[in-house]
């Protein structure tokens, strides 16, 4: 007996010590001023409007300011978890989703409401209706056909008319684009012009200051939900100049900027004195669309032997291993599920590999034994288009294909392929579910010009209509991944674009900043995002 | 002197009304859509379209212009259409820190300038004089976002002296000149480097004048004839050009602004052009267009101080 008192003693007094040791280091680790410079490669922000903001600087901007009802654990976007809502459930038939709300959490102060004021069901009502207005948001396509209730001051219901997999109806209530809960009493009472430069949400962070062309400044919300925020004052700048990003780095004025996607740039400031960077998701993939209308790209053989003159891997090597990885799917596997992997597109033999010999024999078959030769519009921006299409210009050179390229600004890139104005279309971007990826890029509605709804379909593909309308309203989601994945191959069968390579991004920080959590995936924002964990430690 | 004033401003009046209808039509040409600009590539056609029509650009062309101009008429430069940020608030926020920044480097030019361009003027053709000419030669032909460059690299990244990053507190004389410092100074040095050229050259001309030579006979010692005979008579070019240079500076202003990230009238004009912000643009140009007159006005003007024998008719 005395020896298992001695022992319980010696425990206790052990972990005793050990909590004292961690407790000090930590108390000590903390530097005294928690001040955050984050720098972006941007002229100005846009809005700061979470149902209009739409870049990465205007996400990153409003992420802190606001809630979801779920949402996405910060650098991680695989599953999802209680926000302002701290339960919900479904219907069987999976029409009306019920949401219990958090008690207790504050809308930030704004003149008028010193102390701000809790949020109720109202508010998520009307954020939700205001999401789903054209004329007030974005993202209103996301929730059409959806009705909203406050059944009582914490009870949501969300009415849908016709049930959607759990994957994509949480999507549209987590803390991301619509989903994002504004204040109704503060949009009601000074107007959604004001809105636009003033947010009041409540999360960790409150809008303080905003100067045109150069910052927007948020405090630390003392009284957020999940605690007070260890940063006390959140910095955003914009500096559209690379090398001043840089040299901020370097003198401590910024802590963590927007880093170029090259990997030799990234080698060279990865050398720097206590400056850390890791590359992370989602990604953009860049893929390398047809216009299939349009000679000589409505030839099948044509579109193929360009596949085969293209090798991913070369362009992948070229950007850079760390940054830049094939793939074949714009969807992003992982981590998107129902994204198409190099294993499904082997196995349907859709690959393509590299083959010079079979890209000029199609060529041949065809009727251009000599090749041809097309002018192709790419936007100026040298990591996501120019420097990968030079590689693959230098490719389809050796097929006999010259292709000529034209750069653009990339506002006018935008503009100039949406209106048809090149045979080929490069385009780098990211969307968050395959579904999305699917009807944006392949759906015939979304053809550009010539379609009803005209998107970015810039291969004028219409093959898929069926699985991409038989997958959305999938309930089971491993028969929505399937359906997803033949949608995938069979757009590669038909060859209506190649996917070239995904590329990471990279946000290099001074090694002192501890974001609080791992920084893997981060779509809401596609920065690091700042939480109320987040902290500067000393030097 | 004052009809002079009036009449060179009412002068300037349909000048300005050309450049802001074409600047009004250049911006509008470029390809590229505002809407598309701020809300990405993301945005559906129909998100793209609510959002146009919110800005006013579905209104006709010459609806738009009109409206334009009525508003600057009654002084109102209106609203950022991305924004929604009055353009007048953003001006007068921005002004000071491109004013202090031009005018230093002015008055950096001139100070460093005319001293260092006499004696390469008197000792023509001496090491004094080579050493001037290769230095302002220099300082022509880099440009000034350069030059800030690699000032940032000496003073900021290894000597840890200044800071990089943005313009200071305008309401911290400390901080506010510590900001200005390395900027002022690259655009200074290159105003250096016109203003010694021009004060060799103009002083040189002056002193093979007849007068000059008669001055000299007259026994009056070197000193008096450089400075009071020759010197006052070789400032008038100086100051004329100095008013060019003082526009050619402001365009330089805006890399050094953007490679400093400092607020002016550079890096909202620079933003507003990547965001095709079409009423902050307008705005900025018709701001700089009347800044150009104004210092061609007092450009003139100061010309009246310095030689008596200009008289304004």
């Amino acid at each position: 007996m005395k020896k298992r008192i001695f022992l319980f003693l010696m425990i206790a007094i052990f972990m005793v010590g050990f909590i004292n040791v961690i407790g000090v280091g930590a108390a000590e680790k903390l530097a005294k001023e928690q001040v955050l410079n984050i720098a972006f490669d941007a002229g100005d922000v846009q809005t700061l409007d979470p149902h209009r903001a739409a870049t990465t600087v205007d996400r990153s901007t409003v992420d802190p300011i606001f809630n979801g009802l779920v949402r996405y654990p910060p650098g991680n976007q695989v599953k999802v978890e209680p926000d302002l809502a701290k339960s919900w459930k479904v219907s069987k038939e999976g029409k009306v989703w019920t949401f219990v709300l958090r008690k207790g959490v504050y809308f930030h102060p704004f003149p008028g409401y010193p102390n701000g004021y809790e949020l109720t069901s109202e508010d998520v009502v009307y954020s939700l209706k205001r999401a789903a207005d054209p004329k007030r948001s974005s993202y209103a396509g996301e929730y059409v056909g959806m009705d909203f209730e406050a059944v009582d001051p914490y009870t949501v219901k969300i009415t849908i008319e016709r049930p959607i997999s759990e994957t994509l109806f949480l999507a549209k209530v987590a803390n991301y684009a619509g989903g994002f809960i504004v204040s109704k009493k503060a949009i009601e009472e000074k107007g959604d012009e004001w809105a636009k430069t003033h947010p009041v949400g409540t999360g960790p962070f409150m809008f303080e200051s905003y100067e045109p062309r150069q910052k927007t400044a948020l405090v630390a919300n003392n009284k957020y939900f999940r605690g007070a925020p260890i940063i006390k004052q959140l910095v955003i700048r914009y500096m559209a100049s690379v090398s001043s990003r840089e040299f901020g780095l370097q003198t401590g004025e910024l802590q963590i900027i927007e880093g170029l996607k090259e990997e030799k740039w990234v080698e060279k400031v990865g050398a720097f004195q206590d400056v850390t960077i890791k590359g992370f998701g989602p990604c953009e993939t860049q893929m390398f669309y047809f216009n299939m209308t349009k000679k000589p790209f409505d030839d099948m053989k044509v579109r193929k032997a360009v596949s085969y003159a293209i090798s991913r891997e070369e362009v992948a090597a070229f950007m850079g291993k760390s940054l830049a990885a094939p793939i074949y799917s714009a969807a992003l596997a992982p981590p998107s599920p129902g994204a198409l992997t190099k294993e499904d597109a082997l196995k349907a033999g859709v690959v393509y590999e590299n083959n010079i010999a079979e890209a000029k024999k199609l060529l041949a078959e065809a009727g251009y034994p000599n090749g041809f030769k097309t002018e192709v519009i790419i936007s100026e921006m040298e990591s996501s288009y120019r420097k990968p299409m030079i590689a693959i210009q230098a490719q389809l050179k050796k097929v006999g294909i010259d292709m000529e390229l034209k750069v653009v600004d990339h506002s006018s890139f935008h503009s100039l392929v949406r209106q048809d104005a090149s045979p080929i279309v490069y385009y780098a971007a990211w969307r968050p579910n395959v579904d999305v990826f699917l009807t944006r890029f392949y759906y015939s509605e979304s053809a550009v010009v010539t379609g009803k709804k005209p998107d970015t379909n810039f291969s004028h593909y219409a093959g898929i209509d069926d699985l991409i309308e038989k997958a959305r309203w999938e309930l089971n989601s491993a028969k929505q991944n399937a359906l997803w994945k033949e949608a995938q191959i069979k757009v590669l069968r038909d060859v209506g674009a190649v996917p070239i390579i995904r590329l990471m991004y990279n946000f290099p920080m001074k090694s002192y900043v501890d974001l609080g959590h791992p920084l893997e995936w981060s779509w809401e924002t596609y920065s690091p995002q700042i939480t109320e964990k987040t902290r500067i430690l000393a030097k | 002197m004052f009809n002079y004033v009036v009449r060179r401003i009412l002068q300037s009046i349909p000048i300005l009304l050309v450049v802001l209808t074409l600047v009004f039509i250049v911006v509008r040409v470029l390809p590229g859509d505002p809407a598309v600009a701020a809300l990405g590539d993301y945005a559906s056609k129909e998100a793209v379209n609510a959002l146009r029509e919110k800005m006013g650009l579905n209104t006709p062309l010459w609806l738009q212009y009109l409206r334009f101009l009525g508003n600057l008429c009654q002084g109102k430069l209106g609203t950022s259409i991305i924004t929604g940020y009055p353009v007048g608030t953003q001006l007068l926020k921005v002004l000071p820190y491109t004013l202090e920044l031009t005018f230093s480097a002015i008055l950096l030019g001139f100070l460093f300038g005319i001293p260092l361009g006499i004696p390469a003027a008197v000792r023509r053709n001496s090491f004094i004089d080579y050493f001037n000419r290769i230095f302002s030669l220099t300082g022509l032909s880099i440009p000034a976002f350069y030059l800030g460059i690699l000032l940032m690299l000496l003073f900021s990244i290894q000597l840890r002296l200044f800071p990089v990053v943005g313009g200071g507190d305008l309401s911290s004389l400390s901080s506010n000149l510590r900001h200005l410092f390395l900027p002022a100074l690259s655009l200074g040095l290159i105003m250096t480097a016109y203003v010694t050229r021009m004060t060799r050259s103009s002083l040189l001309n002056i002193l093979r004048e007849d007068y000059i030579r008669t001055a000299r006979s007259k026994g009056i010692s070197e000193q008096v004839v450089l400075f009071k005979h020759a010197l006052r008579n070789a400032l008038i070019p100086i100051v004329a050009l100095g008013g060019v240079y003082a526009v050619v500076l402001i365009g330089s202003s805006v890399m050094t602004e953007i490679v400093f990230s400092r607020p002016g009238l550079g890096s909202l004009m620079v933003g507003a052009i990547k965001q095709r912000d079409y009423t902050t643009l307008q705005s900025v140009m018709v701001f700089y267009s009347v800044i150009v007159v104004i210092l061609n006005l007092m450009t003139d003007l100061v010309y009246g101080l310095i030689d008596p024998r200009i008289q304004y008719r």
